[in-house]
């Protein structure tokens, strides 16, 4: 029996094939948006990337064609608008909206058969994550290294295996927690729509509403905050201490504590001082890693401060009280600079 | 590692009785994709060499009897070019490796095997401290795994082989067992399927087997205000860790009440999160997480002598009746004398020696053993 999501359904994923599909069948051309009947779609598109802007999810629900033509011209509007932050913030948000839907159509729906599809569509065609709903709990699973792959970014500790259900190489996840597996990755597919995107012209009616957009968001959005910090966190105090007195620390340590003063600004000459202490050191070797994790060797990548969670696995976590809530160790006593 | 007491007569000898087994021993079975593979090599001036390549089994053992290396190593990834600098390999994956170690283990027979020697004149001291022959040098450790190690680290090898198949759903056929060659086990698994796991991800794996972050959460007990309600989860506790906790704590999914309980009992919240944490500690494995999560990492080659001992890198087929001072023990027999540090017994291949620390004729496995463990000194008595 073969079983199709209705356009009702689809209208809430306007990013999957069949939306490509719909607009390559109607031989829709862009410069139909310069017609006088398309600019509800515009203004419905405008209305929804401000909503986006202010930090709400768009829940408004059309019909499929209305929301397939929507999502397009917001595309476009974000793209004319060509601020990194606005594209960031509504696709972020574009998949927030996606998450709500979803997360509703897999709870509501009572047919297995049909829910397996909608997961099909979404995780199987989009991010080739294979994930089967289990015909007795309707619980969704999914494989350990599929899980894995995903669930490793996430910074939250309920994320981790341990703290998921597992059984013969499956972790079983209720709707919510499958829909909130793929938050990131559905942001960066529309982000990644966005950025490459090639126009060689946008339809005059569209620029003009990107104008006058990029017009009132473009103040919000040219500041970066800064920051300075007041005090190291306790597991880089710790490393000091071990390399103030003389004794060695594993490369583990060497790698956090390097990486995060790198991080806070610290210049190169700066970083190798510090190990200058160490009863291995070479200043020759020294140099090399830490021009290295700078990003200035090699590969060229500046490697990151490893996460609290990494530090917890690697014991070289000293939390206090001021670490609580943190997922960084480059987050401890951070203060913005105003 | 071999240490400074190694005088040239000592490395001559193991040189010999290493070329020796490499030229008798050209297989490497449990080697494979070796054209893929990085290999590394510790010399016995203790030089490590990298980033070297084979096309095939042949040019390693050519190399391994022309060199004679302390120790070899190889890669647990897969490369398109492993001799290139490490950000030019084109890294392919990588097998997922767990390390377990006796000394993790904390055991309290450490101290009845434990010697420590001197790093400058070579001395076997009792303790730990500045060396009492020179005065100057600092000690390293050295240790003879005895029946009770052996015995409690196949338990924590057949809990790692438990969260392996049960709950990661690894097939038996993708997982090897080998004896580390000194003090431990190392199990390969080259299931293609987990090979594309970056660091990240096989971070994760290991905090699951050492049981590291178990939320109260995920038992049930949430945090509320100054106090805690009880919410057991949605998908249930009979799986995977929270199985293990429930099962601690006797507890099943219509137990709110007697978890309520429980966690009154412990001092609310926080104590009842600390009693976790000695519970998962308790229920983990304690791999060295370094090694598992290491994408780059080179490990002992399995067939290989470990340095640290003259005992080889050994499959293990049953965990249980595998005996390392046996079947890992495969150097000559052929006879030398050997000047023995401090009196010891030792049983290898079957044998048990008795030694005074005076002048015996033992086997060349025997010697070899004392040798990397610091423990004795070849002798050039006829």
């Amino acid at each position: 029996m073969s079983i199709k999501l209705g356009s009702s359904e689809l209208a809430k994923y306007p990013f999957l094939q069949e939306a490509s599909e719909y607009i390559h069948e109607t031989k829709f051309d862009f410069e139909e948006f310069n017609r006088p009947e398309m600019i509800h779609i515009i203004n419905r598109a405008a209305e929804k990337l401000e909503s986006e802007l202010k930090g709400n999810v768009y829940s408004n629900l059309d019909e499929y064609e209305i929301e397939v033509m929507t999502f397009m011209v917001s595309l476009l509007l974000i793209k004319s608008i060509g601020l990194e932050e606005v594209s960031r913030k509504c696709s972020l948000f574009e998949a927030m909206r996606v998450e709500k839907f979803l997360t509703t159509d897999l709870s509501n729906e009572r047919s297995i058969e049909k829910k397996r599809l909608l997961v099909q569509k979404i995780f199987l065609e989009l991010f080739k994550i294979n994930i089967d709903v289990d015909s007795t709990s309707s619980i969704c699973k999914l494989s350990v290294p599929d899980y894995l792959q995903r669930a490793s970014k996430m910074n939250e500790q309920e994320w981790k295996l341990i703290n998921r259900s597992v059984k013969d190489g499956y972790v079983y996840l209720d709707t919510d927690e499958t829909v909130r597996l793929i938050r990131n990755e559905l942001s960066n597919l529309i982000y990644s729509r966005i950025k490459n995107m090639k126009i060689v012209e946008i339809p005059i009616s569209i620029k003009s509403k990107a104008d006058e957009l990029r017009t009132k968001y473009s103040g919000r959005y040219v500041y970066r905050n800064q920051f300075k910090i007041l005090e190291y966190p306790p597991c880089i105090k710790h490393a000091m201490e071990i390399i103030n007195k003389g004794e060695n620390l594993p490369h583990s340590a060497r790698f956090m504590l390097a990486t995060y003063m790198l991080a806070i600004g610290k210049t190169v000459e700066d970083v190798i001082d510090i190990f200058k202490n160490s009863p291995d050191y070479n200043e020759k070797i020294t140099r090399y890693q830490v021009e290295h994790l700078a990003g200035k060797k090699g590969s060229h990548i500046k490697y990151s401060v490893p996460s609290c969670d990494r530090l917890r696995s690697e014991d070289l976590c000293f939390a206090v009280k001021e670490c609580e809530n943190l997922i960084n160790p480059i987050q401890f006593g951070r203060r913005k600079i105003i | 590692m071999i240490q400074v007491q190694n005088t040239e007569e000592n490395i001559n000898f193991l040189r010999n009785v290493f070329r020796k087994y490499y030229f008798e021993n050209k297989d490497f079975p449990y080697l494979y994709s070796v054209e893929k593979r990085e290999f590394g090599y510790r010399k016995f001036d203790s030089l490590v060499i990298r980033h070297i390549s084979f096309k095939n089994t042949g040019e390693l053992v050519a190399e391994l009897v022309r060199n004679v290396p302390l120790d070899v190593y190889y890669s647990n990834a897969y490369y398109g070019l492993p001799s290139n600098p490490i950000n030019e390999k084109q890294w392919e994956g990588a097998d997922l490796i767990f390390d377990i170690d006796i000394k993790d283990l904390n055991l309290p027979c450490a101290h009845e095997h434990t010697y420590y020697i001197c790093n400058t004149c070579g001395h076997v001291n009792p303790e730990p401290k500045l060396c009492v022959n020179c005065n100057k040098g600092k000690t390293y450790d050295t240790s003879i795994p005895c029946k009770k190690c052996l015995t409690s680290i196949k338990k924590e090898a057949q809990k790692l082989l438990d969260f392996l198949y049960c709950d990661l759903g690894i097939k038996e056929k993708f997982v090897e067992i080998f004896f580390s060659g000194n003090a431990g086990f190392h199990f390969h698994v080259n299931d293609p399927s987990i090979r594309s796991l970056d660091s990240y991800s096989r971070a994760n794996v290991t905090d699951y087997i050492i049981g590291n972050g178990f939320m109260c959460e995920s038992i049930g007990v949430r945090k509320y205000r100054n106090g805690f309600v009880i919410k057991l989860p949605k998908s249930g506790i009979v799986t995977g860790w929270r199985k293990k906790i429930a099962s601690n704590l006797g507890i099943n999914q219509k137990s709110e009440l007697k978890l309520k309980k429980i966690v009154e009992a412990s001092g609310g919240y926080e104590g009842f999160r600390n009693e976790l944490k000695k519970m998962t500690r308790k229920n983990g494995v304690p791999i060295d997480g370094q090694v598992t999560n290491d994408i780059h990492r080179v490990f002992r080659l399995p067939g290989s002598i470990n340095g640290k001992s003259g005992l080889t890198k050994a499959k293990c087929d049953d965990l249980e009746s595998f005996n390392p001072n046996n079947e890992a023990c495969m150097l000559s027999d052929s006879e030398v004398y050997v000047n023995p540090k401090t009196k010891l017994k030792i049983t290898l291949k079957n044998n048990t020696f008795r030694l005074d620390d005076a002048l015996e004729k033992v086997p060349s496995y025997v010697a070899a053993y004392l040798i990397c463990k610091g423990l004795a000194s070849i002798s050039n008595a006829q």
